[in-house]
């Protein structure tokens, strides 16, 4: 029952992650301007643009270019991009990476943060430390994520002058050369994600602390500690976990913003540059990448959420 | 249990749809913000590309509020840069080529005074024949590329060769192939370049100080975008498209050593980005970069950073399209011209940061600019309006492609008012503006980086028949002109042409020009001797206070 379940799961996530592929690819369709128009600027005389498409086989049918896309993504190969003649995968590989540096330090980082905090709001709830946390909370949540960034930059860049506002040293920027300047970057995505999480883990622990089981516990005499780490958390873990996977999701596919504040050379910033040149089958694998992310990562919260539910995890009891 | 699953699951989808619903404004909003911020990061390149395809500035001339001064020898200098694209190359003839690069690795046959005269470079001194067709350039001696190859008349020709080159598709060639083709240039020796055109141009020389005319070695066109071998004051230590490069002080540059020993050059492409990293002292100087009235503020308050003025380096143009409706009368066309107050214009859009240019987009400080204006008369136009028989209301497009365009459309139309014209403003994608809006769409607005001398000017934005002509004008007087000057070889005659030209233009193109705007950029308060006028930048004598 439980291997049916997770393979339901799997079919659903492969099925989700190829409608991404077809919406993408309809969507980038819809661009306004000719591809060979834009590529060719005021150069665009309408033989150039003929022979453009013919070279860069628009001339074909959309769903056969569709098929020939999808076909070689399923092998890994997922085109050159039309800017650099490169495959996109090594083109995007570098951005790739250093965008898993900022997620990761944000995940690591500010994950653990915001649960602790929400954790704190719950305990303490309607008392001070929870209303200076929540407070904290709703700012962030109304406040978009540049904004946040350029008060940092105005603070800790600018006038304390603590870290660099912005990364010089470009694309080929060793680990070294970007640690320093990740920082801010990961403060201001963690400020903008971390409220989502503090409510809702604040919510939950709330809710699992009022529940009769918590109640029973107590009454048979268990330590607050062990009514807490052993029964409360993993409960009051299960329905903030999809709120962690939709907001890690959303960091890998959409630090666009944040990104580009700091010039930092991520997934975020190439992405820029590929709509600013109209590089399609870069466009597409970003915008792919991000759907596919989205999806695992939803996967992962539901399995994790079956690992920690012991109904589902134990089936042959449950009842 | 089956039930408990199912309610388990749905939980889990409920928790999503919560979530998604939570995020939703927040997330939504944080879309568009996202999508406008990256318009506005790419369009500092983008406007670069394409504004910027002109030659060095006829008469712009550098106001720097920045100090002059005894420099320190020595120094590394960081500057921040707009990066042209992810494909961005050294070789100064492409379209994507790292501008910010050409003036320090690269040199010219000629460059271009502060009043808009050319000057030798490696090409010494020039003559032509008595019918302008046949140019004869004699070539400095002694020069020496980075890799330490002597400069020859074969890598000047090579250069031409190079970026009249259909596969380079340089924005030059189209300037120069009318007349000018790869089988015209000779080179009878080492010292001497021998340019033949297949039709007169006394203006010829002016045409070289493009910055798509840097010389490159003999045979590197394959090579020249990555190895950026020239004869400039800096060279090439290392380069990254879109990324960070290193230029090292050329000890043998013909011109004496410059000041610094290296430039470090950062490619940022978010305008605001580039601002904080000159707040934060982690760069010395912006370069490419118009800051807006209230960023300025902010650099001039700044404990180290100051700003610096390049007047009247750009000018804005609100281009009518002549084949269509309802401009091909040249009465409305008129019209359109006079009904606006130019000071109005100059004062809403730009807080005054620049200069009224009375429909003609020669800049009042070139030699050949003609001091003619039709004043603006709301009742005039009026009248020319009501007899052309146009009452509805006339759509003017814009975008936030430039920072300027959409305050200029705004203050146009309320300034119309006053004779009768009704204009509703289109706002379109920034992105897309140049390709579907632009030359496409009646009436809209647009700009030029000022720079061009001025028979490339009229030749490439006004005359019919180039692919720059934005308003599709056609006046067969205006081309003749044309032709009459480029054969003319007494200057002062030929200034007459230019000016006659000028006054068709201002009298019946498609064009209204109100203004040119000045261009402001940061630096480091500790940044001396930074001079930079039209396309030209001051690479030997910039440095850092004694």
């Amino acid at each position: 029952m439980l291997l049916k379940t997770i393979g339901r799961r799997l079919a659903y996530s492969v099925l989700t992650v190829w409608l991404a592929t077809l919406l993408v690819f309809v969507a980038l369709q819809a661009l306004p301007g000719n591809l060979a128009q834009q590529l060719l600027g005021q150069n665009a005389t309408p033989a150039a643009v003929a022979r453009l498409d013919a070279s860069l086989g628009l001339d074909r049918p959309a769903w056969r270019r569709y098929l020939d896309w999808l076909g070689g993504a399923v092998h890994g190969d997922f085109g050159r991009s039309l800017v650099s003649g490169q495959p996109v995968l090594s083109e995007a590989g570098g951005y790739l990476r250093n965008t898993a540096l900022l997620a990761g330090i944000v995940i690591l980082a500010g994950i653990t943060l915001s649960l602790v905090l929400g954790v704190v709001a719950g305990l303490t709830r309607d008392r001070w430390p929870d209303l200076a946390i929540s407070g904290f909370a709703l700012l962030g949540m109304s406040v978009p994520e540049f904004t946040v960034a350029t008060v940092l930059v105005l603070g800790f860049a600018i006038d304390l002058q603590w870290f660099p506002a912005v990364v010089t040293a470009g694309p080929t920027a060793s680990i070294g050369q970007l640690l320093p300047a990740v920082w801010l970057p990961a403060a201001s995505l963690t400020v903008v994600m971390a409220a989502y999480i503090i409510r809702m883990m604040r919510t939950s622990v709330i809710d699992v602390l009022s529940a009769e089981y918590v109640t029973l516990a107590r009454i048979r005499g268990l330590s607050s500690r062990r009514v807490l780490f052993r029964h409360a958390l993993p409960n009051a873990l299960l329905p903030t976990l999809n709120v962690i996977a939709v907001n890690i999701a959303w960091l890998v596919g959409g630090v666009v913003v944040v990104e580009s504040v700091f010039n930092y050379p991520g997934i975020g910033t190439l992405m820029i540059q590929a709509v600013h040149n109209r590089d399609l089958p870069l466009l597409q694998f970003i915008a792919v990448f991000g759907a596919a992310t989205f999806v695992v990562c939803n996967l992962l919260a539901d399995l994790a959420s079956v690992y920690l539910n012991p109904r589902l995890r134990t089936p042959g009891r449950a009842g | 249990m089956t039930d408990h699953q199912h309610g388990g699951t749905a939980d889990i989808d409920n928790n999503v749809l919560m979530n998604g619903a939570a995020d939703g404004p927040g997330r939504g909003s944080g879309l568009s913000r996202r999508t406008l911020l990256g318009a506005a990061a790419i369009a500092a390149p983008l406007g670069l590309g394409l504004a910027a395809c002109g030659s060095a500035s006829s008469g712009a001339s550098a106001e720097a509020t920045a100090s002059t001064g005894t420099a320190a020898k020595g120094g590394s200098m960081r500057i921040a840069r707009p990066p042209a694209s992810s494909a961005e190359s050294l070789d100064p003839a492409s379209s994507l080529s790292a501008y910010e690069y050409l003036g320090a690795l690269y040199n010219r046959l000629v460059k271009q005074a502060e009043d808009g005269s050319v000057l030798p470079d490696l090409a010494t001194s020039w003559e032509s024949s008595a019918d302008s067709t046949t140019w004869t350039f004699a070539l400095r001696k002694g020069v020496t590329f980075h890799n330490g190859k002597a400069f020859t008349s074969a890598d000047a020709a090579y250069t031409l060769a190079h970026i009249l080159d259909p596969k380079i598709e340089s924005p030059q060639a189209a300037v120069l192939s009318p007349f000018l083709s790869a089988s015209g240039i000779s080179t009878p020796d080492a010292g001497t370049l021998v340019v033949k055109l297949s039709s007169p141009n006394a203006e010829f020389p002016s045409l070289l100080m493009n910055y798509n005319c840097y010389v490159i070695p003999d045979g590197s066109a394959k090579t020249i975008g990555s190895t950026g071998i020239g004869t400039g004051p800096f060279k090439l230590k290392s380069f990254v498209p879109a990324g960070q490069g290193t230029v090292l002080a050329n000890k043998n540059h013909f011109g004496g050593a410059p000041i610094l020993d290296s430039i470090v050059f950062t490619a940022i492409a978010d305008i605001q980005a580039r601002v904080n990293a000159l707040l934060a002292g982690q760069v010395d100087l912006i370069a490419q970069t118009n800051i807006d009235y209230a960023t300025s503020k902010t650099v001039t308050a700044s404990s180290i950073a100051t700003t610096a003025t390049v007047k009247n380096a750009e000018w804005y143009v609100m281009p009518m399209l002549t084949k269509a409706s309802p401009f091909t009368d040249v009465n409305v066309r008129e019209a359109f011209k006079i009904a606006y107050q130019p000071t109005d214009l100059l004062d809403l859009a730009l807080h005054g940061r620049g200069t009224v240019a009375n429909n003609n987009p020669v800049p009042p400080s070139d030699a050949n600019y003609l001091d003619y204006k039709v004043a603006p008369d709301p009742d005039k136009a009026k009248s020319l309006l009501k007899t052309a028989g146009l009452s509805a209301t006339q759509q003017l497009y814009t975008s936030s492609y430039d920072a300027v365009l959409t305050p200029l459309a705004l203050a146009y139309q309320s300034s119309v008012k006053n004779a009768g014209l009704n204009i509703s403003i289109q706002t379109a994608s920034a992105d897309s503006y140049f390709t579907d809006v632009w030359m496409q769409k009646p009436f809209c607005v647009s700009y030029w980086y000022t720079g061009r001398p001025v028979d490339q000017l009229l030749n490439q934005i006004f005359r019919a028949g180039s692919s720059y002509n934005e308003t599709t004008w056609s006046d067969a007087q205006f081309g003749s002109v044309l032709d009459a000057a480029r054969k003319e070889s007494d200057a002062a005659k030929r200034k007459q042409h230019y000016q006659d030209a000028q006054k068709i233009l201002v009298d019946r193109s498609g064009s209204i020009v109100p203004f040119f705007a000045d261009r402001t950029t940061g630096l480091s308060k500790k940044v001396v001797n930074y001079k930079e006028y039209g396309f030209e930048f001051d690479y030997l004598h910039i440095g850092f206070a004694a």
